[in-house]
């Protein structure tokens, strides 16, 4: 192994720590009692037992269990999340597979698609509750993820038209020759051979719809998602550990559904 | 006499037009929630007021009493050169990791892994992935305490309030904009190009920028515009932070919020006319359509 | 006259199951024209790849006019390479492809401006210059590559399957301009093809390649008239093979058992053969006479003709003996006498043009039998 190489690890890992140093620190001020956060760290407490809150001076996880309106952000963030990370992979296939052939516009539209991430959240977000608020339309959680969609649309579209295979179209003729009916074609060469950046769009819609805030804030009602909802309890009310705890509780749900999903993914990849 | 032919099933029929069927999806969902939407904003934004029957009167003062206002220049300043300067420092943390992952990481899995593992802080919550720099950055957060200890400083610098938070706080948060589409551009270069630059006596530093990077620059550029975007759209982070630095994204927010429709219409508007620009501006200067055909 | 080119005991391993090059060592004199040739896959590229620095070896010594390679960047050594992938630079147009190396050698403009003029004048492509690489055929991408490589004039230049991509024509035309470059500049050229016909041709020297190891390395017409081992044999030229036994002899006369009966030989490899051995009996079919003519030689078998390919200048029948083997005959096109399929003729040869092939390949462990049979 080369400097180059030593050198390249060594880079790779401080670029690692940097994006995870907040996180180290709120899973650290999670476990602080008292309301105060400040360095160092003191108080740390593993109140672990459930006990209702009673004063200020109990686990943060505590307060955060009974917290109702978590539990219902929690809730309407994973329906969003799964179907914008549904409405995404689809249309990403959809239209990937449509703007690879030479079609008049092309490049319009493809302009068009990267427009939804290129609009500034803010400005999308006031434009779809001006169009509800002007049709009489009621939010939902259903025009939440169709925001969100046009978001991730334009992330998965340029990951999975930048990975096609240049021969991908040279395997369609191919199989058509071989007898193969457009179904066939599709089912047996096409999708097998897109599969990962498929299932990449699924994930990329998860994902960016998840921490999403921006433009859930203005289309949503009621408690929101959990991004929302932490957004606007952090705005109002004091800094608290209670909010640290959530974010470790979310840390490592995701990170046991990333590790299960990372084991599947790199037993495809090589 | 007819000449014989072949039927076409109604499969042969849909799969002729499917490339234009495929597209519909996709163009439908723009027309509702993206094209429709901006529409709104543009034609508000030159209206007086805008209430439940529609908007009323139109004007052209909420564009001239923003550009005449004293803070304009302040504030589109803070707009445009926050954006600006975070998505140059993002390019020169993110780049050097995207070149690094794709040229020196050898084993595909390793590289997987590493990718994993920039992902799961996206899963947490992002304003508690903000507020968790306090820690950090606060008054009594460990830079300004070790700092103190170590007799740097005597008082706490204020790193979490003004530019130096956003400056801190932006090229972190959004630092995977940058690497992503740099390393998809990176991963595309046949390494035998690479290889010709060599043995045409091409130095290590020219193989860089003559080929290497200006072959990954569509991805480059797709980053800066991923950050740029991002940053200029996010008005929180400035809310929670940078108290007293005022962007054109706050304000949109704060205008929103006090139900000052029109005038919030018409910076979103200046928002999205800067956004493009910013794309147009690039564009003319790389074609980003590399990356992906 | 120096070495312009020395390996000892190169080793190249990808990963830890495929050994591209095992113990590779030669040497090339400068200024020589030496083709390396070889079936797909035997680590020719890898071996250029190696020479050029652009790929790593894992153990052995490289030098270049004298030179340790270990850790030469490729720039600083005195080559340049045409790859088998072309890999033309797909930002830059025909022009700024070939003038790359000029510049990075950082001559004025007005050299590299007629320098990149008429390498592309050589390889056809004048008027081209604005083209980019993407808007080219196949074979234009190959002369691009081709004359990026040549434009350098370093003292070697590698150039990996050049002749591949382009129509007959042009293929004889590229021959010939690189043997007058070669003639002209003086300097060294390694060359790999898989075809044989143009190792034969261009060659000073030849290297026949197998799976990671070299089988011969000689003057062409050493290599077509005394292959060194079976593979050899079978790789450069057609020639007939047959597995034999040394019965036994009689003075500078060689009598063998072989599959299609017995035949006799007059080897120049004597003196390392005895009574017993297992060789490979080779025939090349250009010594093999039809008829009459046949008569008058010491080897004669009858055979069926079975069937023939005309290649224009000479006409190639193919005879199938009593065992079932098969033999190849060519006979200039002026000498074609009026055959007939499914007829039986009689074959014969002198044992003076015979060869007895002792090793089947460098390749320890393999059988004569199955290199002589294929496998
Ligand atoms: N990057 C690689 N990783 C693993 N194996 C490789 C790699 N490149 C080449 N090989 C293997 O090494 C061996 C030699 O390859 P090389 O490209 O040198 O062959 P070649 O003689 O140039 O063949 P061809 O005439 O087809 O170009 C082959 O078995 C090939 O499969
Ligand atoms: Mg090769």
């Amino acid at each position: 192994m080369g400097w180059g190489d030593r050198l390249a690890k060594v880079y790779i890992a401080l670029i690692i720590l940097f994006i995870y140093l907040p996180v180290f620190f709120m899973i650290a001020l999670s476990f602080k009692s008292g309301a105060k956060i400040s360095f160092p760290i003191e108080g740390l407490t593993w109140d672990w037992y459930i006990k209702p809150p009673t004063g200020y001076e109990y686990s943060a996880y505590i307060s955060i269990l009974h917290d109702n309106n978590f539990f219902t952000a929690l809730n309407n963030s994973l329906f969003v999340s799964i179907l914008t990370a549904l409405l995404t992979c689809l249309l990403v296939t959809t239209t990937a597979l449509a703007l690879r052939k030479r079609i008049v516009g092309r490049d319009l539209l493809f302009y068009l698609f990267i427009l939804g991430f290129i609009v500034p959240g803010v400005a999308l977000g006031l434009g779809v509750a001006f169009m509800f608020r002007l049709f009489g339309i009621e939010s939902s959680l259903l025009a939440v993820a169709a925001v969100l969609t046009v978001y991730t649309v334009p992330f998965g579209l340029i990951l999975m038209m930048s990975r096609f295979d240049p021969d991908l179209a040279t395997y369609e003729y191919a199989a058509s020759v071989l007898k193969a009916s457009p179904l066939n074609v599709f089912r047996r060469i096409t999708l097998p051979l897109i599969i990962f950046e498929v299932i990449s769009a699924a994930i990329i819609g998860f994902l960016l719809s998840w921490g999403e805030v921006i433009r859930t804030q203005f289309v949503m009602k009621g408690t929101g998602t959990l991004a929302t909802y932490i957004k606007n309890e952090l705005s109002i009310n004091p800094i608290t550990p209670k909010w640290f705890a959530a974010g470790t509780l979310i840390a490592i749900i995701a990170f046991i559904g990333l590790a299960i999903f990372a084991y599947i993914m790199s037993r495809r990849v090589r | 006499m007819s000449i014989p032919q072949l039927k076409m099933g109604v499969l042969d029929r849909v799969s002729k037009y499917s490339r234009y069927l495929l597209l519909l999806p996709g163009f439908v969902l723009l027309l509702l929630f993206l094209l429709i939407p901006l529409s709104m904003i543009v034609s508000i934004s030159f209206f007086e007021r805008f209430t439940l029957a529609g908007p009323e009167n139109f004007t052209l003062s909420n564009y001239v009493t923003f550009f005449t206002s004293p803070q304009m220049s302040t504030i589109l300043l803070n707009t445009f050169g926050m954006s600006l300067i975070a998505c140059l420092i993002a390019f020169l943390l993110g780049y050097p990791m995207a070149y690094f992952l794709v040229f020196r990481v050898k084993s595909t899995r390793a590289r997987f892994f590493v990718v994993s593992l920039l992902l799961v802080p996206f899963l947490i919550d992002w304003s508690i992935r903000v507020v968790a720099w306090l820690p950090i950055l606060g008054e009594s957060g460990i830079v300004n305490y070790s700092l103190m200890s170590l007799g740097v400083i005597k008082e706490p610098l204020e790193l979490l309030f003004g530019r130096s938070a956003l400056l801190i706080i932006w090229p972190q948060t959004y630092l995977l904009w940058m690497i992503f589409p740099s390393y998809l551009a990176l991963t595309r270069i046949d390494p035998d190009i690479i290889n010709a630059a060599k043995v045409l006596k091409a130095p290590p530093h020219r193989v860089f920028f003559d080929i290497t990077f200006r072959l990954s620059l569509p991805g480059v550029v797709m980053g800066f515009i991923f950050v740029f975007v991002s940053t200029l759209g996010d008005y929180i982070t400035p809310a929670l932070w940078a108290g007293g630095i005022q962007t054109l994204g706050l304000s949109v927010a704060n205008y929103a919020a006090n139900f000052v429709w029109p005038y919030a219409a018409a910076l979103s508007t200046i928002l999205v006319v800067i956004a493009l620009l910013v794309l147009y501006v690039l564009l003319k200067v790389v074609d980003i359509k590399k990356l992906v055909y | 006259m120096g070495k312009a080119l020395e390996t000892r005991d190169l080793v190249k391993w990808y990963g830890k199951e495929v050994l591209a090059l095992n113990k590779v060592t030669f040497d090339i004199d400068s200024g020589d024209f030496f083709v390396i040739v070889g079936p797909s896959g035997c680590g020719k590229s890898t071996l250029l790849k190696i020479i050029a620095g652009i790929l790593d070896y894992d153990s052995g010594k490289l030098y270049i006019n004298g030179m340790d390679m270990k850790n030469v960047p490729p720039y600083k050594r005195d080559v340049s390479m045409m790859l088998e992938t072309y890999a033309l630079f797909p930002h830059m147009n025909v022009f700024d492809n070939v003038a790359f190396g000029l510049r990075m050698l950082g001559k004025n403009k007005s050299e590299i401006e007629k320098e990149v003029k008429e390498a592309l004048k050589l390889v056809g492509l004048a008027g081209l210059e604005k083209r980019m690489p993407l808007e080219l055929s196949g074979g234009q991408r190959q002369r691009v590559a081709l004359a990026r490589a040549l434009v350098i004039n370093p003292s070697i230049l590698l150039l990996d399957e050049p002749l591949s991509h382009v129509d007959y024509r042009l293929q004889r035309k590229l021959m010939e301009d690189l043997k007058e470059i070669h003639r002209k500049v003086g300097n060294t050229f390694i060359l790999t093809t898989h075809v044989q016909e143009h190792a034969l041709s261009l060659a000073d020297t030849v290297m026949v390649m197998n799976t990671g190891v070299i089988e011969q390395i000689g003057k062409p017409e050493e290599v077509y008239n005394n292959p060194a081992t079976v593979f050899a044999a079978r790789f450069v030229g057609e020639i007939n093979l047959f597995s034999a036994q040394i019965k036994s002899w009689d003075g500078e006369l060689c009598y063998l058992n072989t599959d299609i009966g017995e035949l006799k030989a007059n080897p120049k490899n004597k003196n390392t053969l005895s009574s017993g051995d297992k060789v490979a009996y080779a025939i090349r079919p250009e010594r093999v006479k039809i008829g009459e003519e046949a008569k008058l030689y010491e080897n004669k078998i009858e055979a069926k003709l079975v069937s023939y390919y005309y290649f224009g200048h000479y006409m190639e029948y193919v005879f199938q003996t009593g065992g079932n083997a098969k033999i190849k005959v060519s006979v200039p096109t002026e000498k074609v006498g009026n055959l007939t399929l499914g007829s039986t003729y009689l074959l014969g040869w002198s044992a003076k043009d015979a060869l007895l092939i002792e090793k089947p390949c460098m390749i320890e462990g393999l059988d004569i039998e199955e290199v002589i049979y294929g496998k």
